[in-house]
């Protein structure tokens, strides 16, 4: 057991914040209900970034500290996918990886446009084809989600078989969804402390009525647990591990989400206020691999059978 | 980072499981309904904690000079969760473990230290904790047992409530006011349980029996020498001793083992097929699981010789999530637990119930995390 950061990956998050220095600050932006870049995306690329998983000296722990760090970011990045479960599959698979369940077509799919590479888990295991401009249908301008999202309108006939079981690629999916999720909600929940530190009503600060305090107490419990919980699943590469850290994750996400608004007030309802860039990614994320019932039903058949 | 335990640490793990086996006896899961403060299980522990100490596994985290193993804090969580999932047979006497010792080592003159510590690392010694008044719960710094310096003794008068233990202890670690200084004027005396003008009266509970007190002191006389620290340094004393007790009791471990208990029965009686008990049984491991990796955090921190901050607020706040869930758990689902269906169940329930309240309100390290772990402007007082 041993719970503290290796030099590497100190120094590896260190980098990641040199590097995403000038993507922290955000621009009372336009419109836009998401942020993306595609520089800092090719900037983290190019430092080999979303690669560690694979290398043993670093490995899926390492790669999940990188996910959750990029999460804290304003800036939507595909880097949870790419990062801990595309070295199971095939390193060179072209990015953004999009992960899809199969019979779920209805559903918005995160980063997914022409040229993505699109992952299908489902009862005939685990496969993945190159979306084309054909198979790819936009979502309009008025998604309320902070990511790029858009709709597969099918998988093809040709898709290739990989050899990772659909357990597998959804315990790997999971550790993804929660260490992002980690680094969301920690994000969401020191927006909202500055803000209601400053926001003074009845003389004070908002934040120092107990109402607020006690609620935002046990959201960083939450938050502290979503983010360990996360670390020991990509650490342990447990089945029971991987679920209870995405249900975790999920029940955290629903439990703080509309408080935090809230606590904004009408800020909290605008495009102005960062917010709802991480609480918003924390909704879709709520919605995956079937959300919170599905994974604790998951953890349920793997710690207890 | 690393999640594995190394294979010294799973035998340590090992060593003492076995020897719990083989020496609590056959009915030790009904014997243990017997709460850590009843006389049953309080005179049990003496002789039990004697032989931990003479297998060295009463103290393995001490220091080698005063009969400890030197071992570190991983040992120490691995044993105060092995104890804690087996109902704490060392009943009391776990405070020594985890505060008592540690404080006495710290701030002990030498008289005390040769007094008290071998009698503790032999295993014999029980104390209670004379902290909580009438009027003092949550509050405490408002305390107002008087403790009145005549010559070179002490004259105490006064009450305490829900004190664990004093029933049987044999010293009270006594929190007591020398001046009207808030928290500088509250000094800590070592006060022999026989000493004339103690009084203990016991409060049946729903905890178990022979666990919660009220104490009254008439004009006790406690001699100087008994003082623990300087006048007024109780506030910091007590500080240091509940950062190591706030941690000290592995509460997500019993609830973790409860709730693998109760799926097994419920697997037994084929109640384990639905989706909603089993996401539920889930959710429950979920928060168990969160609460212990965020423990385990702090322990790291102490591996690391980092001074433990307000983190543990949080680590404990999530251990009484976590017991919250498995106590509801097991009544929806097992209500027949607390009526007669399952002696360990009832026992971690009797222990779980207490979570939220013992060393400090959950609503306090609600306080601690906004104040001093979100840095929030704090409330007007």
């Amino acid at each position: 057991m041993l719970l503290t950061l290796s030099e590497d990956q100190t120094q590896i998050l260190d980098f990641i914040d040199s590097l995403t220095r000038p993507y922290v600050g955000v621009p009372m932006h336009d419109t836009s209900f998401a942020l993306t870049s595609d520089e800092l995306d090719r900037e983290l690329v190019e430092g080999g970034f979303l690669d560690v998983a694979g290398m043993p000296e670093l490995g899926p722990v390492t790669a999940a500290l990188i996910v959750e760090k990029l999460a804290r970011l304003p800036f939507a990045i595909e880097s949870a996918a790419s990062a801990l479960v595309r070295p199971l599959l095939d390193p060179e698979l072209p990015r953004p990886i999009c992960l899809v369940e199969e019979g779920q077509l209805r559903k918005p799919v995160r980063f997914l446009k022409a040229g993505a590479t699109v992952v299908v888990v489902g009862a005939t295991g685990v496969r993945s084809f190159t979306a084309s401009e054909a198979q790819v249908r936009d979502a309009g301008d008025e998604v309320l989600y902070a990511y790029p999202v858009a709709y597969l309108n099918e998988v093809p006939a040709d898709t290739r078989l990989h050899e990772l079981s659909a357990d597998e690629l959804r315990r790997a999916w999971r550790v993804a969804l929660a260490a992002e999720a980690a680094g969301l909600l920690a994000a969401a929940l020191q927006s909202v402390t500055t803000y209601v530190s400053e926001r003074k009503q009845f003389g004070r600060p908002i934040a120092a009525f107990q109402a607020l305090r006690h609620r935002l107490a046990e959201a960083q419990v939450l938050t502290n647990g979503a983010y360990w919980l996360a670390m020991r699943a990509a650490g342990t590469g447990d089945a029971g591990d991987a679920a209870l850290a995405a249900l975790h994750a999920q029940e955290a996400a629903k439990r703080v989400g509309y408080d935090y608004h809230q606590f904004l007030g009408a800020m909290g309802m605008t495009l102005e206020h960062p917010l709802h860039l991480w609480t918003y990614r924390l909704k879709l994320l709520t919605a995956e691999l079937g959300g919170r019932g599905a994974q604790a039903v998951a953890a349920a058949d793997a710690i207890w059978g | 980072m690393n999640f594995e335990w190394t294979d010294e640490q799973q035998a340590f793990r090992g060593k003492i499981e076995a020897f719990l086996e083989n020496t609590l006896p056959d009915d030790w899961e009904e014997f243990s309904k017997h709460g850590p403060a009843s006389p049953a299980l309080t005179e049990f522990a003496r002789g039990f904690c004697r032989q931990l100490a003479e297998n060295g596994m009463l103290f393995p985290h001490w220091p080698k000079e005063i009969g400890g193993e030197g071992l570190g804090p991983w040992e120490q969580q691995i044993l105060a969760e092995v104890m804690w999932q087996w109902g704490e047979p060392r009943g009391g006497q776990y405070m020594n473990v985890n505060w008592i010792g540690p404080t006495m080592l710290k701030y002990g003159t030498e008289g005390q230290k040769a007094k008290y510590l071998p009698q503790i690392s032999s295993g014999e010694m029980l104390w209670c904790q004379g902290f909580s008044e009438p009027n003092s719960g949550s509050d405490l710094a408002s305390l107002r047992t008087r403790a009145q310096l005549e010559g070179d003794v002490y004259r105490v008068n006064g009450q305490k409530i829900w004190t664990s233990y004093a029933g049987l202890a044999d010293t009270c670690f006594l929190l007591t006011r020398t001046s009207d200084d808030r928290k500088k004027g509250i000094t800590i005396l070592l006060v022999p349980m026989d000493t004339p003008g103690i009084t203990v009266r016991q409060i049946p509970s729903l905890i178990g029996e022979g666990d919660i007190h009220e104490v009254f002191f008439d004009d006790v006389m406690v001699p100087v020498g008994q003082r623990f620290g300087e006048e007024g340094q109780a506030w910091e004393i007590i500080g240091y001793s509940l950062t190591n007790e706030r941690l000290g009791i592995p509460r997500y471990h019993l609830a973790r083992a409860a709730l693998d208990r109760a799926v097994g029965m419920l697997k037994d009686a084929g109640d384990f097929t639905g989706d909603i008990v089993r996401a539920e049984a889930a959710r429950c491991a979920a928060l168990c699981e969160a609460a212990r990796t965020s423990i385990y955090a702090i322990v790291q921190k102490r591996v690391d010789g980092q001074t433990v901050g307000p983190e543990s607020s949080s680590a404990r706040f999530a251990t009484v999530m976590s017991e919250r869930a498995v106590c509801e758990f097991i009544v929806e689902y097992l209500p027949e637990a607390l009526a007669g269906g399952s002696a360990f169940l009832q026992m971690h329930h009797q222990r779980g119930i207490v979570a939220g309240i013992a060393s400090g309100a959950a609503e306090i390290q609600l306080n601690i995390i906004a104040s001093d772990v979100l840095q929030l402007p704090r409330e007007p007082r």
